[in-house]
């Protein structure tokens, strides 16, 4: 996919259409450019986004502080670069900056041995970028947070003795599918997330997706039953959970990221690992998620149209939450579930009892449709 | 090998794999369930009142076969005391109806129905072979698609009924959301979840009682009932966007087979998070972009056999490049008003940061949407003259094809395509 941006044109020898200095090397959309033009349109794309955020908490002398989750992606390394020169800039410029980070990783892996690389790959993210604090968190820790409703997931409420690893694996191994699997393994994380962010006096949480990725997900969650949750999805600004989500990549497409993150300077390809890490838990299986349809999907729409990828995300963002309703918060994702509407059943399109099967009907609790789709099947 | 039991009656011998949701059943209790679940959508939805007079949209496919039939058997099973018509459009293209036609009219018998066959030339006064002979083979899908948008309503309005149902499946439903959310368009998708279409202000009323069954149990359903339906390969060819969402449901469904009843339902959701405000900056911003090329269709509904020939991703070609005429023409002015802004010591919010360039140019075009009447054709229409009445006017002058698609971006162009909007809007 970089090779496509990357596209070396030496025969070409057409001066940027920039700068008009230096030879071409690069797309920004139609125009050609060079490398060093490039790095700057993608890294001013993310700066720009960020200095609109009002971050809460931000005051003349306190630097707000802000989580950036790492997977060990191309996305999440490239904006945890260009936030880290952009802090340094500020430090140069006015002895302070208006933020600092901290950074963390949520191990997606049950297994030792990649846990131990994890480790050893955060350890070389806090080398290369030692102004930030870093930590790493394991995904079985989602289990012990409070507001996940046991009953509603037919479990028994977790003790200290239960290994959260063998939890977990137990509670993903009661569903049926692997899109159910790679589902709720994304919503533990988001919600573990909200919690890192809470214990470590983060005010906001800077998500690594590009366009791509949010159009991605606009798609996949309206697929998923989950559209009702889309403004909290890929729209700038307050949560439900009570801290800011904010996408600073999100008018910078995959290619573009993935082009920028190989140009850094130093470079930081040693801190990426090819495989994304949006495919968590369920890489292991053969079986494709709806998330892995949409990845293709918008590959190949970004490929000829990418500007139909930024307006499926401008679109979604448009969306806005129902305020003042009367809900209730889903005992699994936490999202607020407006009365009368959770669960898969007693809706326009299953109003019919007889279609159910028994298991089905035995849960009590609060489940948002999304989750109650994923946990009956 | 073992026999499977029915999972509902669990005597007989399963036959059927649900495709909703994969559950074993044997013939009789899929067709009972099958049936129970459409009696339920109509009954939770207060769809009728007794004493209604319905119009079916028959075509004689397998989607309008299977909603005659079943409007049939739960009018009779539950005393919905209604009276129902089958109600077919005839293009007026030679050759090309008389296949389905011929299965409606066997329908009619089949159903003790009334059937009502209406033409383009009793409604507009043209046939399609006649439109074609004067404005040639090229672009006369514009005329067929704007008739046939309208021709149900017209058709029904002529019998003096007020109310047309139509054979929508979940999948057609479905896909419509998925292409609004490609197309970037929220009003449309917002009218496209909703079960029924106009009120009682309405001179008909439009609803899809087949809104939540899936397209592969209807095939089963039309299968095992032994209904006498009209198959065919449709000729016409989806514009891309809707060809698009089309293999990402099937794709879906093959991943996950509640995945089309789970689009549906986000849809419905998501139709009540669309803000007043977006409909208005959609009308001006993203809507312009897509009626130019798609035509305002809301659902699929067949084509009028005169392939185009069309390049499939023409649409999506067209909208790109228009999108990006915008981005650049905005990204100029958030530079300029970013940097006003910032001299004012003022914040962007997250509302005003994202649309600085858009607000700029809408407010000044943004016009209120209010629905009245085609002054010729009584049609809803949200100016004075209805698309199809447009169409007639030129065809009746003997002109050669209006200008109804502009690419120049001029005032006098979006005034055009909002009047397009509004027909559009009243044919949903
Ligand atoms: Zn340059
Ligand atoms: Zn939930
Ligand atoms: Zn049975
Ligand atoms: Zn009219």
């Amino acid at each position: 996919m970089s090779a496509e941006t990357i596209k070396a044109t030496p025969h070409d020898g057409a001066a940027c259409t920039r700068c008009h200095k230096a030879d071409t090397t690069h797309h920004i959309r139609s125009d050609k450019v060079c490398q060093s033009c490039f790095v700057q349109y993608v890294t001013t794309k993310a700066i720009k986004r960020m200095e609109t955020y009002r971050i809460r908490g931000s005051s003349y002398n306190i630097p707000r502080k802000l989580l950036l989750p790492v997977s060990f992606g191309p996305s999440s390394a490239s904006l945890l670069h260009i936030l880290d020169q952009h802090i340094q800039g500020q430090y140069n410029r006015m002895n302070r900056a208006s933020y600092e980070l901290h950074v963390v990783h949520i191990n997606v892996y049950v297994d030792p041995v990649d846990r131990k690389d994890a480790d050893e790959l955060l350890a070389k993210y806090k080398s290369r970028f030692p102004k930030h604090t870093y930590s790493i968190v394991n995904l079985g820790e989602a289990l012990h947070l409070d507001g996940i409703d046991w009953k509603a997931l037919d479990m028994e409420q977790p003790t200290e003795a239960d290994r959260n690893t063998d939890r977990l694996l137990k509670l993903l191994a009661s569903m049926s599918s692997a899109t159910s699997r790679s589902d709720i393994a994304s919503t533990l994380l988001a919600r573990l997330l909200v919690d890192v962010a809470n214990r470590n006096g983060c005010t906001g949480i800077l998500f690594g997706d590009s366009t791509t990725r949010l159009a991605e997900r606009t798609l996949t969650e309206t697929a998923k039953g989950r559209g009702f949750s889309l403004p909290w999805q890929v729209s700038d600004g307050a949560s439900p959970y009570g801290v800011d989500f904010h996408y600073p990549l999100r008018d910078v497409l995959k290619k573009e990221i993935t082009s920028f993150s190989s140009l850094a300077t130093p470079a930081i390809d040693g801190l990426i690992l090819l495989r994304e890490g949006s495919s968590l838990v369920s890489a292991s299986s053969k079986l494709t998620t709806i998330d892995d349809l949409m990845v293709q999907y918008f590959e190949s729409v970004e490929e000829n149209y990418p500007s139909i990828v930024a307006n499926v995300v401008r679109t979604s963002s448009k969306l806005q939450s129902l305020p003042n309703q009367d809900t209730q918060g889903c005992g699994l994702c936490g999202l607020p579930v407006a009365k009368d509407t959770d669960g898969i059943h007693g809706w326009g399109g299953d109003q019919n009892s007889d279609s159910r099967s028994a298991m089905e009907d035995s849960h009590h609790g609060i489940l948002c449709y999304g989750c109650s789709r994923s946990i009956n099947s | 090998m073992a026999r499977t039991l029915c999972a509902t009656c669990k005597t007989a011998r399963a036959l059927i794999i649900r495709p909703k949701n994969h559950q074993k059943l044997c013939k009789a209790c899929f067709i009972a369930v099958f049936e129970a679940e459409i009696h339920h959508t109509i009954t939770t939805t207060s769809l009728f009142s007794p004493g209604d007079r319905i119009a079916i949209g028959a075509s004689g496919g397998k989607d309008s076969t299977v909603l005659a039939s079943v409007l049939k058997t739960l009018n009779e099973r539950y005393n919905y005391g209604l009276n129902l018509i089958l109600l077919s459009i005839d293009e007026g293209i030679k050759g090309y109806r008389d296949d389905s036609l011929e299965t409606v009219k066997r329908n009619a018998v089949q159903y003790d129905m009334p059937l009502k066959i209406v033409g383009y030339d009793e409604l507009y006064g043209w046939t399609m072979d006649q439109v074609v002979e004067v404005i040639g083979k090229k672009g006369n899908c514009t005329y067929c698609g704007v008739f046939r948008r309208q021709a149900l309503d017209r058709g029904a309005k002529m019998l003096g009924i007020k109310h047309v149902v139509t054979g929508h499946n979940a999948d057609d439903v479905a896909e419509t959301i998925l292409m609004n959310l490609l197309r970037g368009d929220l009003p449309r998708l917002a009218r496209s979840t909703s079960i029924v279409t106009g009120d009682s202000t309405s001179d008909v009323r439009r609803s899809k009682p087949l809104k939540y069954a899936y397209e592969k149990e209807i095939v089963l359903y039309a299968h095992h009932k032994k209904l006498d339906y009209f198959t065919t390969e449709c000729l016409y060819s989806p514009e891309a966007f809707r060809g698009s969402a089309r293999s990402l449901i099937k794709n879906l469904e093959r991943v996950r087979p509640s995945a089309i009843l789970d689009v549906v339902r986000s849809g419905e959701d998501m139709a009540k998070l669309v803000p007043e405000e977006v409909t208005g900056i959609s009308q001006c911003k993203s809507q312009k972009v897509s009626l130019s090329s798609a035509d305002g269709e809301e659902e699929g509904s067949g084509g009028c056999g005169n392939t185009n020939g069309r390049d499939s991703g023409g649409e999506m070609a067209d909208m790109e490049k228009k999108l990006q005429l915008d981005e650049e023409a905005s990204s100029r002015e958030v530079d300029v008003t970013s940097l006003a802004s910032t001299a004012d010591g003022q914040n962007h919010d997250r509302i005003a940061s994202k649309s600085v360039g858009r607000k700029r140019d809408t407010s000044r075009k943004l016009v209120k949407q209010t629905l009245g009447t085609c002054k010729r054709c009584g049609y809803m229409s949200s100016q004075d003259i209805c698309k199809a009445c447009t169409l007639l006017e030129g065809l009746n002058k003997n002109r050669p094809k209006m200008e109804i698609v502009i690419d120049v971006e001029d005032e006098e162009s979006s005034t055009l395509r909002r009047r397009m909007e509004g027909v559009t809007l009243a044919a949903g």
